[in-house]
């Protein structure tokens, strides 16, 4: 059970920035308990999940607002936690660009540094509202790289988002002139999820498996069921659930477990 | 420039401890200027430092009080700050095993998790004051896994220090039922905890010696105790020794850091 709190200087974002990363390893529980700790050895290499915040948030949200280490630890799957601003995911057009770090800079530097598997297998992301847009979009910008997508309340009609926001049904800190060129021109591009799996689709490349949850009371629920049937009728390999719940962090600590079961987890080290 | 803090569970000391954690990667001076690309990588494996802190100090004293991180950049080593509360490095005698902690378990934990170097010539161990003697003792305790020690304004003769007998002793007088943690004996004499005496026994044991470097200032209260420690050692192994203007500060630890790293690189 270790806590790495990293600060690295980004040369994709030209600044330094915050990751937040758990490492299982042999705890005061498995000690207590007599558990085999076999698993944490030299050479042992960890399945990884990139776990994204949401708007308003950072890389400490998933650590302070749930139990995220615990879980990882019970599941041995090393947790990634970056930052990403209101930047939704994108490579902002009159801003940063988060998308390259988190899909190209911080793979690299976090399986350099940590015993991380570099396997698509081995490889997943999931996050929360503004971060379940991204894990999807991570995932199937990058589909070679990440086995598995989960998006809890995730804003995954990006479209219908965009629109709510606009007419204030959804509130949010995002600044689209910043984030896009021509902010009225989403449809179609790779930031319009079901564009970008449509286009992945025809290009003949491997597809994430996705996971998408949402409370029934959420405010985001209308845009899941969109993004649901959305989804299923482009073919991919997608796993639904509702359960009562509104948008919070009640809702994504009891369900990010659900996605750590959903996960094709070794539950243990991996040769690679 | 990964600065990492990292809280796990020990299982030397059945307790979470906390540990930074330095990695020179590239740096904002690296992007402007078009260099350090190299600075990490699938093979790369760094050349690391143990440093440790004084009495009353803890994991965080190395980069709040001294530019650690910018030297291990400008070295291109990595640098691993733990913490040992005031247990002289020590595995205590009621108390947590502070030496197996840094000498042993800490090694082979980051090794496992980071692309440290396990060659011994690779890897060395400082410390400033109670650290510069708990450099020496788990350095020539674990000589096969340490390829040189660093002490700065280190308390290298202990039972000096305990007793008295030096002009400022009472700064560093520890609390007399603190020390019946540490251990069961008055004097560290004729001890393993006696730098001198575990420096021969190691000799004796046919064992390989660490390449020593020490450091002191030549107004610091500690100062006597560096001066007896080096003449006798030094009889018995080579010392490379600076004694320099200076008082026990961080002034003389953060410009005697630079020099530990210079002599570090031309090993």
């Amino acid at each position: 059970m270790a806590f790495f709190q990293v600060n690295f200087f980004s040369p994709t974002l030209r600044f330094g920035t915050d990751v937040n990363v758990v490492i299982p390893t042999p705890n005061a529980d498995e000690l207590m308990n007599h558990k085999d700790t076999s698993y944490f050895h030299t050479g042992a290499k960890y399945q990884v999940l990139y776990l994204l915040h949401g708007s308003y948030g950072d890389y400490s949200d998933w650590m302070r607002l749930t139990s995220i280490e615990k879980y990882a630890q019970n599941h041995k799957i090393a947790v990634v936690m970056p930052s990403a601003s209101n930047s939704f995911y994108q490579d902002m057009y009159r801003g940063s660009q988060y998308l390259t770090y988190l899909t190209e800079e911080l793979p690299e530097f976090i399986e350099s540094l940590f015993p991380v598997s570099r396997k698509r297998e081995n490889t997943f992301v999931a996050g929360l509202s503004m971060g379940g847009y991204g894990a999807w979009r991570l995932a199937l910008q990058k589909p070679e790289q990440y086995a598995c997508a989960a998006s809890l309340s995730g804003a995954v009609d990006f479209l219908g988002t965009v629109e709510a926001t606009k007419h204030g049904e959804i509130s949010g800190p995002f600044k689209w002139e910043a984030l896009f060129e021509n902010p009225d021109a989403i449809e179609g591009s790779d930031a319009d999820l079901f564009a970008l799996a449509a286009k992945r689709k025809a290009e003949g490349r491997p597809l994430p498996k996705l996971f998408q949850c949402v409370g029934t009371e959420d405010f985001t629920y209308n845009i899941n069921q969109n993004a649901r049937k959305q989804m299923t009728e482009l073919g991919l390999d997608l796993t639904y659930a509702e359960h009562p719940g509104i948008h919070d962090w009640d809702y994504w600590d009891a369900h990010i477990q659900d996605v750590l079961n959903w996960l094709p987890l070794a539950e243990s080290t991996v040769a690679e | 420039m990964a600065h990492i803090q990292c809280n796990f569970f020990s299982q030397a000391l059945q307790k979470n401890a906390n540990v930074i954690i330095y990695l020179p990667t590239q740096d904002a001076d690296d992007y402007l200027f078009g260099t350090g690309n190299a600075k990490y990588g699938r093979s790369r494996v760094y050349k690391t430092l143990y440093l440790l802190h004084g009495s009353y100090g803890d994991y965080m004293d190395w980069t709040r009080l001294a530019n650690a991180d910018r030297y291990a950049q400008e070295h291109d080593i990595a640098v691993v700050m733990p913490s040992a509360e005031n247990s002289k490095y020590l595995n205590m005698y009621l108390g947590e095993n502070y030496m197996d902690y840094i000498g042993k378990e800490l090694p082979e934990f980051l090794g496992t998790i980071f692309p440290l170097s396990d060659k011994r010539e690779n890897t060395y161990i400082a410390g400033l004051s109670m650290g510069g003697y708990g450099a020496m003792r788990i350095g020539l305790e674990f000589p096969e896994r340490f390829g040189a020690i660093c002490s700065l304004s280190g308390g290298l003769d202990m039972d000096m220090l305990n007793t008295g007998d030096t002009t400022e002793a009472h700064v560093a007088k520890f609390d007399k039922n603190y020390m019946k943690a540490i251990s069961p004996n008055e004097k560290m004499a004729g001890t393993r905890d006696d730098l001198l005496y575990l420096l021969k026994a190691q000799l004796d044991a046919g064992k390989p010696i660490p390449k020593l470097f020490m450091a002191c200032g030549t107004e610091d209260f500690i100062f006597p105790s560096n001066e007896k420690f080096y003449a006798e050692a030094s009889k018995l192994v080579p010392i490379d020794y600076t004694r320099a203007p200076g008082v026990h500060d961080w002034k003389f630890w953060d410009c005697h850091l630079q020099e530990a790293l210079d002599w570090l690189a031309k090993l």
